[in-house]
């Protein structure tokens, strides 16, 4: 329930500062994350802005990809923020000779 | 009745946009290269609509609602929506016609895709719709699919709705000469510890397979596999319906660069198809 709420608060915050055709939108200075029902620790990583926390509390990596965008943070910067988090593959694909 | 006169798909990196300078020149005028030969077909052959398949990024949909497949029934749509995105945002021309036509079609073939009156189209279509048309007035009927949000439709059903979206348009009459594109892939890895990765050999591996018309090995590929090459590899999707809709025909590779600043496989592929009646 909540991991939901995590997303439709993250999903929400990246729209509201994209070009709608709509307009009038109050862009993501006016965003208020406390209509969402955030734990905790869900609360303080969107309002921290903290990748990491985001990534290990399961949000979608596409969502997760827009949110860093959106953030301000270079692709390098948030690889470096989720290198940690990577494990080696062991696995092969049926094209890897 | 309609001819698919234009089959092609191309990678959509938002970078190809917003920084197009960051890939080396060589690599940047391969790539682009490519998309500026299929716009000079385009023109020649006299495209008169185009329909366009790509990933849907939670732009339209969410975690309520994710349709598998979404075809743009309406008169217009918006985009881009990316506010970094370099591409004029404006009303893109849909097809009515057309794409009520596919959504009828399709319904009628078995499958059962979504519809939108308006549709907000971001980078996935609107880097390479703006490649084939910068003036950006080309008909266009967006088909988003889930690429993205597991559970995701296997593989070999996009390419089977992309056959049936193929007879859709050849059964068309209200128009000549239509092209359909697939937006999106190839490797790529994008929101995980592996962002910026390419697995070259995947995407040699998977134009080799399209060149040859061998897919029988790329259908069958489950969801864990295509991760191999990336989370955004899912896009795959996008060009196997497009392999659908003009099969038997192979492609013919036109650009493959692995563009580490745009964190992806970049290729740009034509199908050849029939060369269009005289107009």
């Amino acid at each position: 329930m909540s991991l939901y709420q995590l997303h439709r608060c993250v999903y929400d915050w990246v729209r509201a500062g994209e070009v709608s055709d709509k307009g009038g939108d109050a862009g993501r200075e006016g965003f208020d994350a406390s209509v969402y029902e955030l734990t905790d620790d869900e609360k303080k990583a969107f309002e921290t802005k903290d990748v990491a926390a985001l990534y290990q509390l399961g949000l979608h990596a596409v969502l997760l990809n827009r949110f860093c965008r959106a953030a301000g943070f270079a692709r390098d910067e948030y690889r470096k923020i989720l290198e940690p988090f990577g494990s080696t593959e062991r696995r092969r694909g049926r094209w890897q000779t | 009745m309609a001819d698919i006169v234009l089959a092609y798909c191309s990678s959509h990196a938002p970078m190809m946009s917003s920084a197009r300078e960051a890939a080396p020149e060589q690599q940047r005028n391969n790539f682009f290269g490519a998309l500026d030969w299929i716009r000079d077909e385009a023109a020649s052959r006299g495209v008169q609509a185009c329909v366009v398949l790509s990933n849907e990024h939670f732009t339209n949909f969410f975690l309520e609602n994710f349709p598998q497949t979404c075809i743009g029934l309406g008169e217009r749509n918006w985009g881009p929506t990316e506010e970094w995105l370099p591409i004029d945002k404006m009303w893109i021309p849909g097809h009515p016609g057309l794409a009520n036509h596919i959504a009828q079609h399709t319904l009628n073939a078995g499958f059962d895709p979504a519809f939108s009156h308006q549709l907000e189209l971001d980078h996935g279509i609107m880097t390479v719709y703006y490649e084939l048309d910068h003036d950006m007035k080309l008909p266009l009927v967006p088909i988003v699919q889930n690429c993205a949000v597991p559970p995701l439709m296997p593989v070999r059903r996009a390419y089977e709705f992309g056959k049936a979206l193929g007879d859709a348009i050849r059964s068309y009459d209200g128009l000549d000469r239509v092209a359909v594109i697939g937006a999106g892939g190839l490797s790529h890895w994008i929101g995980t510890p592996r962002v910026g990765d390419i697995d070259e050999e995947f995407d040699r591996w998977f134009l080799d397979r399209l060149e040859r018309g061998e897919l029988d090995q790329v259908l069958d590929m489950p969801d864990e596999e295509i991760e191999l090459a990336g989370n955004g590899n899912h896009e795959m999707r996008s060009w196997l319906a497009v392999a659908g809709a003009v099969a038997p025909t192979p492609a013919r590779k036109l650009a493959y660069e692995p563009i580490y600043p745009w964190i992806t496989g970049m290729a740009v592929a034509e199908f050849e198809t029939a060369a269009p009646p005289a107009r």
